[in-house]
This record gives C-alpha cells, structure tokens and sequence, in this order.
C-alpha cells in the first residue's frame, strides 16, 4: 500500500513538473517607452515582443519557450545599468539593447559577464570584436549604409561632372559616427564634397543652414539626424525650391516622416539596413498576421530581426548542449549567411569581424510610402572594420 | 543643535563635533556595519544601485556645498563630472594607477570649475546660472570633439579600477571602492563647513555684502567653492567613469546637472546630510516607478502603456510636490522625525 501511494505521489508530481521542466529561457529587453527616443523605441520593442510571441507560438524552441524581461529605461545610462544588472540577477542569456548610449555604456559588462547583446545601435565601433567582443547588430552598421548609398548614385550618376555632396547632422555622437568612413570613400568615389552643416536633434528650423547650403549647389545632401530633424530640413528646403536630392539614414526615415513632412518627403531616398512593411518577404507575411494586416513601422521590422537571430542563435545553442552566452556567441561566430525570414539581408559574423552584412537596402519615398529601389552590396573590406 | 535633554557642552570643539552623544555614535556605528554587510546579502542588482547612489551622494554633496551653502548656482554640475569621468579615464589608460589617477582627476575638474567660476563674482543668481550652463555646452563640446583625448564620438573604454595589484571588478568590490570614496568626501565636506571657510561660504550665501565687510574676500571665497565643488564632482566622475569602464558624452549632458540640483532641493539645499537624502531618493524614485509599474502593469494589464508616459510625468510632480510642501527637503522631514522619536509619546 506504502508503495502505491508513493508511486502516486511521484506519478503527480511528475505529471505537475512536467510542463515546468521544460525550460523558460530568458533575455533582457531594454526599451526606451518613455524617454527621447520612445517615437522609435515603442515600435521596435513591439517587434521584439511579437517576435517571442511568434517564436513560442510555432514552437521554435521546441519545449522551451522564450521570456523577455522588459524595463523601460528611458534612455538614461543610469537606469540602463540598474535594469542589466536586474536582467543579470534573474539569469538572462542574451541582451536585446536600444540605444547608443546604453550600449556602448554596457559594452564592457556583457563582455565580462559573456552575455551576448542585440542593439539597434549601428555604431561601426561595435563590429570590431576587439572593442566590443560580446556585441552584436543585424544590420549593416551606420558608415557601411552610407558608403552603400553613396555608391547607388555615384553608379546612377551620368553627368560628366564630379556630383556635389553635402552633409546635414547633429553635433551628437550619432550624428559624427558615419562621417569620417563615409567622407573618405565619397572622396574615393569622386564625389566632389561642398559642404557640412549642422542641424541639432530638436531643431525648429533649418533655414539659414539650407541657405548656406544652396549657395553650394549640391547635388546630394546627406541627412544624419532622426525623423523629427529630416521633416525640418525637408520642409524648408521645399520653400527655398531647392533641387537637391536628400538621403538619410536609417533612423531619419519612417512612416512618421510621412506624417510629418507630407508633400517635402517626396522624393527623399533613405538607406535602410533591413526590409520594411511595403516589402513581399515571407517575415513580412508572419508580421501582417500577427497585427492582423496593419503595417507597422519600419524600427518593428529591425526589433523582430534581431530578436529572431538571437533565438536562432540560442536554437543552435541548444541543440549543441549547454546553453550559455558563451555558447551563443560562438554560434553567431560560426553563423554564415543565416536568412531571418527574408527581414535583413543575410547574416554572418566572424570571430574577428560583427559586421553582420555588407548589403543595404535603398528605398525613395513614392505617393507617401516607402519604395524599395535598390540592393548595394559592399566588399568586405577589413580596413573598413569598426571605422 | 538639538540633543537630548541634560547635554551640555563645555567647548566649542565639543558643540562642533560631527557625531554628539553615544547614541548617535552607536547609531552611525550601526549603520556602517550595516553598509559593509550588505555585499554578503543583496544580489548584483541591488548592489549597482548602492553603487550608483554612492556616486551620487559624492556629486550631490559636492553641488550642496556650491550651491546649497555658498548660494552659488551652478547648471554646469553634470560636465563637471564628466570632465572628472574623462580625465580620470584618460590617465588610467596612460597608466597612471588610479588611486593617483583620482584625486588628479578632482584636481583637474577643480582647475576648471575655477575657470568657470571666475563670472561668479561679478554675476548673481540667474546670471549665474546662465553662465554655467555656458559651462556645460562649451564641456560637452569638448568632449565630443576633443579625439586625442577623449576618443571623440566613440569614447574611452576602460579597465576596472586597480588599486595596489587588487582589481575591483566585481560589484562587492566597486561597493565598497564608492563606499569608501563617498565617506572621505563626506567627512572632507563636513570639515569644510566646521570651520572658517565654511562659515564664509555661509556668509556669503546669506548676504554677500555683509560678508565682505566682516572680511571675506568674496571672489578667493567664491572660486574656492568652485574648486572644492567641482573637485568632489571630478572624483565622483571618475568613479562613475570606472565603473561603467566606458565613458561617452552622452550621460554628462544638462540633464545631470538638473538632476543633480534635483537632488539637492529634495534633500535640502544647505545640508550634507539633506544632499545624502536627495541622491539616495532620486537614485531609488526610478527604480520604485519601475517596479510600481510591473506591478501596475500585472494587475491592470490594459494600463501599462498609460503607466510608461506616467513615469516622466512624476519625476516631475515628485519635484513640483516637495518645493510646495516641504521645501527644506527630506532633511527637515528626517528633523521632525527624529524630534518625534524623542518626544513619543508626549508631545509636548
């Protein structure tokens, strides 16, 4: 009798510990909901959230599932540092960061803690793993976008003429970080440089900079800020009829712009380093489903990209053995040419080189959405690493 | 002074000292023990932000003595840690060790909150203010633009501080590394302001005129408070610097000097002790939100997203709330408290 009930007991409690054994696997998400980004941040952290949802609905993990740990930081270091910390203590196996500066200023924990970290910020510096051995990006990184574009129309240019470029961004490190890289190889390219200027984050007006500008005549003019700065610029150049083409960065275009800048964002190419809701890709298919056929913005496609690498990343982790950071960094370091459901251009890192592609996407801005006219695909060059 | 019933002092050097009576000795005893055990007893988490409040308490007290007690307003705080952070890292990575490396970082940052306190003595209040917020755009651009130095954009990565072949590379160890660090700055702030120098700081905050005819030289007065001000900000630059390894331009901007002088009237302007308050509060109010808000978040799932734009809006209120109803900050509230304690349970 002793014996039975024992066995029942034991029957029970591995009839209620069964679903528990299968394990919770869990990463941090670092958000910007409230602070100076949050525009951006909020679409981007709901792809990453949609994307674990997806992920633990199709079983990708097979019995594990996925849990993303959430703080909202409003992009401060400070508060950035305390959540990681958090994410730290309740045994995170990989990051899901935002921003430049909670990224660069976590760097060096990840890298002592081995805790792989997905940003969405692009700073070149983070593709050299002798800066930032634990981080990661599944974009092209910031420079690497702008030597892409400048290389789409310095092939589509036909005058004989040397093209003139300008350069329009913030005095901020995000502003300054492509510039140097992208400066050198216009020059390389020919492109004949006539100006910079400086328009700041929350600038109200561009005017007396464009004037600057138009004296210059440039055929192309760089934008390096975000949406709200790019709808300033585009919208006064549209009233001083300037004929310069735009192009902006991965942040200075979205569907806010749209929004924003109506008939003046007509016309403007931007650079992006993955796909959008406008393109036919299987990921995008997944993502209409998941909002039920509302295209969201462009930023939610990168958060579910990255998100999705990650957990292909721990799948192949897992199916190794042990899952640790370490072994999800050596996976992405063996990782070559991994396809996230058509969202980004295929992804690669080698154990001495992050950059996670050399391709970028051109898009113009047509009838209010954005177009996609283009594929640049950069050599690997390794002077270019981290520059 | 408020002490128990029956105490008498003899001597001024007595009615000076820092910790009267052996209840309060006791009491501080206590709550240094308490500090050193929490290593073995909180996890990662809790400890980075003893950390961060450490560093805090450094900054906060070094702004109280400028402004707080010398009635010198200054929006230029935040650089001034930051150009602490950057000087300490820059010196480390020449291989100066840090326990050298630190002090000269203050020492640094004292030389150039002198250069930007120079308009003290000719400007007053809200001038002054706009002079150092001058301070902190003419800093930020130099860390921004100064390559050779500061590393520009990218910044500087640095090694975990060491100190006589002994690497504080883990949270316990950095605890009590700012532990240490934030006693010495207090007990160097304390001093300061028992003793003539203090005195004069005050003198000049409650009536400049009044003091200079007593004899004090206003301008050496008000440029030391800079130097002193500015050298305890340099130090807890460089702390913060260390900690973090990495040090960019982007956390020295305006928004840490408000937070700062935040701080500091929360706590109490002209109180080291209110200083203390105030870093501890605003160091702990966005974590609190935080965890209100998963909490929040948990029981009223649909209001989550109402709850994340709430967040920005209470530092605010919290800000609006105290200078309404307790403007002397926690301090007096901590004042009452104690008062309350002794008086328990007559009131009379």
């Amino acid at each position: 009798m002793r014996t039975q009930i024992f066995a029942a007991v034991m029957a029970l409690v591995l009839l209620v510990a069964g679903p528990a054994m299968a394990d919770t696997i869990k990463f941090g998400v670092l958000s910007d909901l409230s602070g100076p980004t949050s525009s951006v941040g909020v679409p981007y952290a709901k792809g990453v959230q949609d994307c674990v949802k997806h992920l633990n609905d199709t079983k990708f993990l097979g019995e594990h599932t996925l849990q993303a740990l959430q703080v909202d930081y409003a992009y401060n270091v400070q508060q950035a540092l305390s959540a990681y910390k958090k994410f730290k203590t309740e045994g995170i196996v990989a990051l899901q960061g935002w921003g430049t500066a909670d990224t660069e200023a976590l760097t060096r924990f990840v890298a002592q803690d081995k805790i792989p970290c997905f940003s969405a910020s692009y700073s070149a510096h983070l593709t050299n793993p002798q800066n930032a051995p634990y981080n990661f990006i599944v974009v092209a990184d910031y420079t690497t976008n702008l030597r892409g574009i400048l290389k789409y129309f310095k092939d589509k240019w036909t005058e004989e003429r040397a093209p003139k470029l300008a350069f329009i961004y913030p005095d901020h490190p995000y502003g300054l970080t492509p510039l140097e890289g992208g400066k050198a190889y216009a020059k390389e390219l020919g492109y004949e440089l006539v100006g910079d200027e400086h328009v700041d984050l929350k600038a109200m007006d561009a005017t007396s900079q464009l004037l600057t500008l138009q004296g210059k005549a440039p055929d192309f003019c760089w934008i390096g800020g975000t949406t709200p700065t790019t709808s300033v610029i585009l919208k006064d150049a549209q009233k001083l009829k300037m004929k310069t083409v735009f192009f902006t960065n991965i942040w200075g275009v979205d569907e806010d712009l749209i929004k924003l800048a109506g008939d003046a964002a007509e016309g403007t190419y931007t650079v992006q380093g993955g796909s959008t809701g406008y393109d036919d890709t299987p990921g995008n298919k997944i993502i209409l489903a998941l909002t039920g056929g509302e295209i969201p913005m462009t930023h939610y496609y990168r958060g579910f990209a990255s998100t999705y690498v990650m957990a292909e990343l721990i799948r192949r982790a897992l199916e190794k053995g042990a899952l640790t950071g370490e072994a999800v960094k050596n996976e992405a370091e063996a990782m070559r040419d991994f396809d996230p459901l058509g969202l980004t251009p295929p992804v690669s890192y080698f154990p001495d080189d992050h950059r996670p592609t050399m391709t970028s996407f051109i898009y113009k801005i047509e009838d209010g959405k954005l177009v996609k006219k283009g594929t640049e695909v950069l050599e690997r060059k390794a002077e270019w690493l981290g520059k | 002074m408020q002490g128990k019933c029956g105490l008498f002092f003899e001597s001024y050097r007595e009615e000076a000292a820092l910790l009267v009576g052996g209840f309060q000795k006791a009491r501080f005893a206590a709550l240094l023990v308490v500090l050193c055990v929490c290593p073995f007893v909180l996890n990662a988490y809790h400890l980075s932000i003893l950390i961060l409040i450490n560093i805090a308490v450094v900054g906060a007290v070094s702004l109280n003595l400028l402004t707080g007690m010398c009635g010198q307003i200054s929006l230029g705080h935040g650089a001034f840690l930051g150009v602490g952070a950057y000087a300490c890292g820059a010196l480390t990575l020449q291989g100066v060790p840090f326990l050298v490396a630190l002090p000269a970082a203050g020492c640094i940052t004292a030389a150039t909150g002198m250069l930007f306190g120079i308009p003290s003595l000719r400007l007053k209040g809200i001038y002054l203010a706009i002079a150092t917020l001058a301070a902190q755009l003419i800093l930020q651009y130099i860390f921004l633009h100064w390559d050779a130095v500061t590393g520009g954009s990218i910044g500087l990565a640095l090694d975990p501080p060491s100190i006589a072949g002994m690497t504080f590379d883990t949270d316990e160890k950095m605890f009590y590394l700012t532990l240490g660090v934030a006693m010495v700055m207090l007990v160097m702030a304390s001093n300061l302001m028992r003793s003539r120098h203090g005195r004069a700081f005050v003198a000049i905050r409650d009536f400049y005129l009044s003091a200079e005819i007593v004899g004090v030289n206003l301008f050496a007065y008000k440029l030391m408070a800079f130097a002193v001000s500015s050298f305890m900000a340099g130090v807890a630059g460089g702390l913060w610097g260390h900690y973090l390894q990495f040090v960019t331009p982007e956390p020295f901007g305006l928004g840490l000097s408000i937070s700062y002088l935040a701080m500091c009237i929360i706590g109490g302007l002209g109180s080291i002790q209110g200083a203390v308050f105030g870093a501890i509060f605003l160091t702990l109010l966005p974590e609190v939100l935080t965890w209100l808000l998963e909490v929040g978040s948990a029981v009223f799932p649909g209001a989550s997203q109402y709850l994340v734009a709430a967040k920005e809006g209470v530092f605010g209120l919290v800000l609006v709330l105290f200078l309404i109803f307790e403007p002397e900050g926690l301090q007096r509230r901590w004042r009452l408290f104690k008062a309350w304690c002794k008086l328990f349970p007559f009131a009379y």
